[in-house]
Formats: C-alpha cells, structure tokens, sequence
C-alpha cells in the first residue's frame, strides 16, 4: 500500500497535491523509466505503514480541517447539557408567549427562534447528536454485515460469492432513498428505524469494496507464500488479508457517516425519519420550507450545520484515501 | 559537416518533491543516416528519457530539457518552436514504445491509427491513406492486411500490435525511427520476429534506428555503435566492436559479465553486478559507479570522471580508463563472449 | 453485439426476481412486523368486510409461494396495486405525473452533462490554475449539499430576494403552482438546476480524474508522437476515452432522475412522480409508495441496460466480446 517500489509515480512524487485532493486514481508523470522508487531509498523511512499514512494525512491542511470540525461537533454535542440551555435556552422548550416565535436573529438567540418560540442554535447544537449518531449507528450496521459478506464472498469465492454479489446487485437496482422510504414505510418511521434502514442499505458498498481489496491481497505472493508454510485459511485471513484490506474500508467507511447524515437528513425531512419534537436538521429544514417568506433564516444554520458535517468527513475520507494510498474506482 | 543527429551535452531533469532527478546529465552523440545506435543500461539510467528528449516528449512543468543542444540535419531541437517539433515528430522522427498493448488507442481501429500521421504529415485523403496503411501492414507482415486494418488493438496479438506499432512509426519513410524497449514486453519467440523485422525494414528504408534496451544481445546484433548509461551520464561509447570487444569502463564488463553465457561448457557462473542502481536525486559524488565498482578507489569518490578518448572516438568515462589492466581479470574473455 | 446484448438482458431476470422478492417480503406478513393488510390499503380504518376481501384478492391466507406467484404475475400484467385512499389504480395516477418528471429529468441531464464535461475537462487540462482549484472545491462542497436545502436556498434567493431587490423586476418561480406569469420553460430552470447540482458535481470530478488519468496511457504519447498537436491530442484520442466511464455515470443518473427526484420535486412542489410519492408517504398511503418504488425500479433497470448496451458502441473492447486489458 505504501511506496511499492518501481511502481509507477505514488502520489507523493508528483507535483503539489491539487487543492482538493481529488484524483481517484494517481498521475504519475509521463515516463516509465523514472526511479520510481528513488524516494523509497530515501534514508530514515523506515515507519510503519499506519505512521507513514499519519504523517501524510497530517500534512493535508483539507483534511485536517474535516477532523478537527468532526471533533469539535463531537464536544459540543457531548457537552451540550452545560452549555446550551442555560445561555439559549431547552432545544424542546415550547413559549406561547407572544412574539416568542419567529424571532429574526438577536444577541439572545442569535439564530432566531421558531413556529414555537424555540431556539434554532439550541436546536441546531442538538440536532447535530441525531446526525452523528444516526450516521455512526447506521454505518456501523453496514459494516457489520458488509464486512462478513465481502470476506465471505473474497475468501470463499464460488457459489458465496456469487451469492453474495447478486444480492448486492439486486439492492444496487434500487434508487437508493427510495429504497429507504419503502423500508420505513414497513419498519414504522422513527429514530431507530432511519438508522436501521441506512444502515442495511449501506452494506453492499461496504462488501464490494471489502470483496475487490481482499481478491487483490490475496494476489499478492506472500499469502501464497504463508499458505504455502502451511497457515490455516483463518489464520491467512486474520494475520495477512485483513489488516492489508482494510484501508479502502477505512476511506469508504468514513465518506459513508457523511453520506448517512445526509440521508437521515433527506428522510426527516421528507417526514419518514425522526418524528418531532426530537430536534433534526432535516426537520428544522422541513418545518422552514412552509416559513421561507417570513423567516427565511430558519433555513440557513440547519443546512449550513448539514453541509459542513457531511463536507468535514467527505475532506477526511479524500484525506485517509491519499495518505493511505487506495485506488478506488468511483 | 552536418550530421544527421547530433547530441551534445543534452540535460534533462524532472523535479519532483523529493527533490531534482537528473534523468539524462551531460550526454553526446552523434547518429548518421542508416546507422543504427544501441542504448544501454539498466532501468532508471536515462535511457528512455533520452528518447523522449530527441521528440521534445519530455513534460512540463516536472520535466525539461535544462541544457545542450539536440542538432537535427544542424536544426536545434531543444530551441524549436512546438509546431517545428510536431512537423518532426511522425514524419522525420518517429517512435515504438515498450508495451505494444497499451501504445495503441483501444476506442480506434488499427488502420485508423496508422493512417493519421499520413494524413497528418502527407495531407493525404482518408482513403488514400487507408490504401498506403493496407501497404504498411502487408510490408510488416500482418496477413490479410485490409481486414486487419479495421480491427481493433484488442484483437491483436502482442507481437502483430508491435509490428502495427512499427507500421505505424515507419507510415511518413523517417529519417530516424527511435525504439524504446521494443521487445521487452514480448514473448521470446516473438522477439526474435520483431528485431528480425526491424532489420529488413531499414534496409528498406534506410532509416537510422536508436535501439533502447537493457539487452545487450539486442545490441550486439543490430547496433553500429553502442552508448552505455549509468545514472543519467553516458559512461563508454563507441563501436559496437569497441565496446563488445575492448570496453574500457568497469560497469560495461559488469554488463558483460553478468550475460549468460552459451558457449561455456560448464553451468559458468553468473556475474551479476552487485548493489542498486542510484538513486537519481541523490547521485554517488564523484564516479557515480564508485559505490559498485570492484575497482573504486578511494579518489572514485571525490573526482567526476570525464569521457575520454581511448581512440576512433571510442570513449569511456573512467578515471582509471588509461590503466587498463586494472581488473582485467574480471572482464569477460570479451572476444569469444560474442 | 448480439451475445452481447443477449447476456446483458439475461443477467436482468436474477436481479428482476430479487427486487421483486425484496419488494414482496415487504409487505408479506411474519416477516417483518407490519401488517400485509395495511401495506395494501394504507394506513386508515377499513371494515372487516373490505378486509377479507383483500386478504382474498391477494391470497394472504394461502402459502408464501402462492402469494409470490400471484404477486409477480400481477406486476408483468401492469398492475401496481389499487390506492385504497384515492380510489384509483397506482398505475393511472403515475402514467399522469411521468410526463411532468420525464421533462424535469431531460432538462437537468442536459445541464449535468454540458456543464460537469465542460467542468472536468478544464480542470484536467488546466491543472493547478485557478479554474482547475475552483472545480475541484466547489465539487468537493456541491457533493455534501443536501439537495432539497440547495432548492430552497435557490427559491428564498431568486424567488424571493430577487423580487424585493428588484421590486419585482427580475425574479423567478419558485414552483411550478407558484405563478402564471411565467413562461412555462421558465419554471424548469431552478428546479432543474437542482436536481443537476450534485450530479453535475460528481461529473465533473469523474471527467477531471478520468482525463488526468487518460493522459497518462501510453496510447497518448503514441499520439504526442506522431506529431499531433495538443488539442488534437485531447480531442482526438483523450476525449472518447475518457468518456466512457462518464457516459455511464450520466446514463445511469438518468435512470434515476427519471424515478423521480423525490427530493427535487418536493421543495419545488413539482407534480411529478417523485412528488406523488412524497404525498404519499405523508397520507401514509402505501400501495402508492411500494408502486412508485416498483415502477421506478424497473425504469431504472431498463435504463441501465440501454446505458450498458451503449457503452459497448463506446468501447470496442466490449462490443466485440473480451478484451485482454
């Protein structure tokens, strides 16, 4: 995964990495003779391949963006009970009062305040446990069953995989957040079904590229040679395939939380995801699209918080493929 | 008098973020019309980079020629303007790649391929260039040409796609046709057909051919003159009777050395050259052979050597090239090693 | 071409059979824990008399297998079920709304393949110019958008704040209910420009590697070599190899769109499938959603066989059988 020697131009020998980082696949310059490995000789390079991936990631200013942004939310959402209500107030709290709702932005409440006289920052912190844990939750379903599948389906070969791979196909067929309407429609719409449903939808990506990573380790020679020592298949899994097919799980794993928030989002707000009053980005935007005449800034800061999310772990997961060094085909 | 081809001192870096490659650094030679000049060395010596400096192929920004002159029939090359360059290249200078299954453009069919340079370089009308491409098929000896010549790549073999690959590089009657490992990525009984091929095409042609290879049973068989590379510097030049019979620089009996040998009895021993070829960032100072020279000194260390002349223009880069019984034991036997 | 398309075709009917398992162990009963009666009429009181009359109609009381039979056979009939609620076939009320998400769908396409083309190949040839590091960031932040957000942002700025600006100069609609004053075309444009924003996205990043990566083969530098210039290098030989991964994408987006952008058609109240189904769920009229997915699962099917068969005209390597790279 790291610098194979004499393959052709790794990323790291070509020109400055481009703004966003964003080839799939590496340019090596023109010419097949290079010493492509000349920085494989370097001296003093003799890190692990997770050491070498941190330091690369490290220097990707994008990406390092994303995880600092990731990390942030996460505080603010962990410690959110000490903060949010007492200066602007309980995410739930209803005020009848007169002019309560429909605030436009003021010291108070600086994202102004709902249809119910709740503040929209206090709704906005909130919301932001539901994306979180909807997207951790759900892709962690997926790996779940994506991750035996495709070990299953690359290790075993034949008829599994053939199974396997059909079945993935089948799923593919869907329109994706159709697909999830349907299954909400059956599970019932709530909290736990959104995430439920995500995350079965999820797991055929996860098995794809799990399956193709192991077909390719098991390539190389030295799983040839450990069977040929006479290493049992698990053992050959555990200790050889797994930790080298990890690595494109870990970059699609990550753009997938990104992908789940957004559809948690989606969901809500189409009323098949978290049911009120339980505060959502999607169903903050839901609730802004009848007030966009009057209260137009209810739509920004939902979207804004979406967006950023979604964008900090799509930034990381572009940042994990270069520093980890996979070729993923879109 | 003007030569055909005329390198002289030619440089060319590339730089990349660890730092300045200096793929080709100080590198002359001369090719006259019909002659047929053998590169040498091991991958990474520059020998491809050469090549692709004589086309101007050579990419900005991470690479550029930074030095010397490339004097075809006296025209400066490195100085051209990019439409100059492009009249040449295809129709005065052509070129065969490595892998003949990737040269080709899988979307087009093989005829196509072949008749855009005529069309390109001879203004030649699509059908007449199609009839002139049936021609070079037939000539490179693809059977039943005018149906092969709307097949695509993937429908040929290895072997016939290089024999396009030469079709298509011999389409405009070059001055100078450049081959880049032609046969490297073939089969060994196909090898044999392609040089065979090659051979009988410049005599037809009389165009001069820069053979590039690692092989030095290539070379022996087609080359006039013989260039020797080692990390981007031209370390023996001459004759091929010169440099296959008295090669004077310690890495070119390493070469020969480590061929096997058939007309040995015994299983001989193989003699490869120990060690790794440099790293072209950071080049050994002084010869930069020093590090696997059997014969190194401790002044191989400090001092660059320069080409010198041991006589007819057979040239050597090697401090110690006039003491020329220094390890002789080690150097093959050379006359009967060929 | 012919064994070509033969295979393509019989490698539909295994995953035709999954999606229909999939869609029928939905509403079967034991399976999952909603109840198959109510997956057929909606959610709203019914009689016990209409009740065992849909428990015949559909055979919930025989075996599983029955079930499926009578399932499917309904399906290649073209019945999609009944819309207990509104009284009326599934199927007549999309046949009605396809017409609105088919122009909608062509409308973005065209937007998405112009623009996102366009995008990619000035980014791939210009690398590192400012244009190059526009694409690729505006890219990056288009594909974590969430569309239906990216709609009303569009509707509160040019719907809205155009009008107040301009005092009611220059705006546009907001929806297709919105106003008459417009030319019909004329309400297309925002909703179209947001159903093709993150596609346009994903294009655009797909032609830029695809062309970075294109012009590393070697069958470019053949080109280089025979003397052509640049841009006849580019647009000659790079141009239809890069395009064949994109083509794809954008057939297979196609297929899609034209299942309704559900999210799309329901921040512009678009009365398009998409819609259809929104309104759906929110009555909570199920024959309505599970018809839509299925109609809208086999377009999507079909679609991609045509992409898939086009394709082949793109790349000779597939139309005639088995290439070796």
């Amino acid at each position: 995964m790291s610098a194979r020697p004499g393959s052709r131009g790794t990323r790291r020998s070509d020109g400055p990495v481009d703004a966003g980082g964003h080839e799939v696949k590496t340019e090596a310059t023109t010419l097949p003779t290079l010493p492509g490995d000349a920085h494989a000789v370097q001296p003093g390079s003799s890190r692990t391949l997770w050491g070498d991936a941190w330091s690369r990631l490290r220097k990707n200013t994008l990406a390092i963006a994303g995880l600092v942004w990731i990390i942030l939310v996460l505080l603010m959402t962990i410690s959110a009970d000490l903060w949010v209500p007492p200066f602007f107030g309980d995410p739930l709290a209803v005020d009848t009062t007169p002019g309560a709702s429909l605030q436009s932005p003021s010291l108070e409440h600086p994202f102004g305040t709902d249809r119910l006289g709740r503040d929209v920052l206090s709704r906005v912190v909130y919301g932001a446990r539901v994306s979180l844990a909807v997207g951790v939750l759900a892709v962690s379903i997926s790996l779940g069953i994506g991750l035996v599948a495709g070990a299953l389906a690359g290790y075993r070969g034949g008829l599994v995989d053939t199974l396997v791979m059909r079945t993935a196909d089948v799923f593919f067929a869907f329109p994706y957040i159709l697909f999830a309407i349907a299954l909400i429609a059956v599970l019932g719409p709530s909290y736990r079904n959104v995430f439920i449903a995500i995350g079965i939808l999820g797991w055929p990506g996860i098995a794809r590229v799990f399956r193709s990573s192991i077909l390719s380790v098991k390539e190389n020679e030295y799983v040839d040679a450990a069977r040929a020592m006479g290493a049992s298949d698990l053992r050959i899994m555990f200790r050889h395939v797994m930790p080298n097919a990890i690595a494109p799980i870990i970059v699609y794993g990550t753009m997938s939380v990104g992908g789940a928030i957004i559809t948690e989002a989606a969901l809500s707000f189409l009323g098949m995801g978290v049911q009120p009053p339980t505060p959502s980005w999607g169903l903050m935007l839901s609730d802004a699209r009848a007030l966009m005449f009057v209260a137009p800034w209810l739509t920004i800061w939902p979207g804004v918080a979406i967006l950023a999310t979604v964008l900090a772990f799509v930034l990381l997961g572009d940042g994990f493929r270069d520093a980890l060094d996979v070729k993923m085909k879109d | 008098m003007t030569h055909l081809l005329h390198v002289e001192d030619l440089a060319t870096h590339f730089t990349t973020r660890d730092g300045t490659v200096k793929a080709v650094d100080g590198m002359s030679f001369t090719l006259e019309p019909g002659e047929t000049l053998g590169v040498v060395g091991e991958s990474g010596s520059g020998k491809s980079v050469t090549a692709l400096s004589i086309m101007r192929l050579v990419q900005p920004p991470q690479g550029r020629i930074v030095g010397g002159r490339i004097l075809f029939k006296g025209a400066d090359i490195v100085a051209m303007t990019d439409t100059q360059v492009r009249e040449l290249r295809g129709d005065r200078i052509a070129m065969i790649f490595q892998d003949p299954m990737t040269s080709l453009n899988p979307v087009y069919r093989v005829g196509h391929q072949i008749g855009e340079s005529l069309i390109l370089h001879k203004g030649m009308k699509r059908r007449e260039a199609f009839e002139r491409t049936v021609e070079l098929l037939d000539m490179v000896g693809i059977s039943r040409p005018r149906e092969r010549a709307k097949d695509y790549p993937h429908q040929f073999s290895g072997g016939m796609r290089q024999r396009a690959m030469i079709a298509m590089a011999l389409a405009c009657d070059p001055d100078i046709l450049i081959a880049d490992e032609p046969t490297t990525a073939l089969d060994v009984t196909i090898q044999a057909q392609i040089l065979e091929l090659m051979m009988e095409m410049q005599e037809r042609t009389g165009a001069a051919i820069i053979m590039i290879t690692h092989d030095l049973g290539v070379v022996a068989d087609m080359a006039d003159r013989v260039m020797v590379m080692y990390a981007g510097r031209q370390v023996e030049y001459g004759t091929a009777e010169d440099v296959f019979y008295r090669p004077k620089h310690p890495y070119t009996w390493g070469l020969l050395a480590s061929l096997p040998r058939h007309d040995v009895d015994e299983k001989g021993v193989l003699n490869p050259i120990s060690g790794q070829p440099p790293s072209l960032i950071h080049v050994p100072a002084g010869c930069a052979f020093h590090p696997r020279c059997p014969h190194a000194r401790a002044v191989c260390r400090e001092q660059t050597p320069g080409l010198v002349d041991v006589g007819g223009g057979h040239v050597s880069a090697c401090l110690f090239v006039d003491v020329s019984d220094v390890g002789r034991d080690v150097a093959p036997a050379s006359g009967e090693a060929m | 071409m012919l064994t070509y398309t033969v295979k393509r075709v019989l490698q539909m009917i295994p995953v035709f059979i999954g999606v229909t398992l999939i869609l029928f162990i939905l509403r079967a009963p034991g399976v999952l824990p909603g109840d198959p009666v109510r997956m057929i009429v909606g959610e709203r009181a019914i009689s016990d008399a209409l009740r065992q009359q849909i428990i015949e109609k559909h055979a919930l009381d025989e075996p599983l297998i029955v079930q499926y039979r009578l399932y499917v056979t309904n399906l290649l009939q073209g019945d999609l079920g009944e819309s207990y609620q509104r009284g009326r076939p599934v199927r007549d009320i999309f046949a009605e709304k396809f017409p609105n998400t088919i122009r909608l769908a062509l409308a973005a396409i065209i937007i998405e393949a112009i623009i996102g083309i366009g995008a990619g190949i000035i980014s791939a040839v210009k690398r590192y110019s400012f244009g190059d590091v526009f694409v690729t960031l505006s890219t990056s932040i288009l594909v974590s958008v969430p569309v239906f957000w990216l709609g009303m942002l569009f509707q509160i700025f040019f719907g809205i704040k155009m009008k107040e600006w301009t005092g009611g100069a220059f705006y546009l609609p907001m929806s297709q209910m919105s106003s008459a004053d417009f030319p019909d075309w004329a309400h297309l444009i925002l909703p179209a420009i947001t159903l093709a924003s993150v596609s346009t996205a994903y294009v655009a990043r797909i032609m830029r590697s695809q062309m970075l990566e294109v012009q590393n083969q070697d069958y470019i530098r053949t080109a280089e070599a025979k003397g052509l210039s640049r841009r006849q290098v580019i647009v000659r030989h790079a141009l239809k190899n890069a395009l064949i991964p994109v083509v794809t994408f954008i057939g297979i987006d196609l297929g899609v769109m034209m299942g309704g952008a559900i999210l799309t058609e329901t921040v512009f109240s678009w009365p398009g499938v998409g819609r259809e189904i929104f309104l759906a769920v929110g009555q909570r009229d199920w024959p309505i959603v599970m018809g839509g997915v299925i109609v809208i699962v086999f377009l999507v099917m079909i679609i991609n066989l045509i992409v898939d068969l086009s394709y082949a005209l793109l790349d000779p390597r597939i139309r005639y059988g088995g290439g070796s790279r």
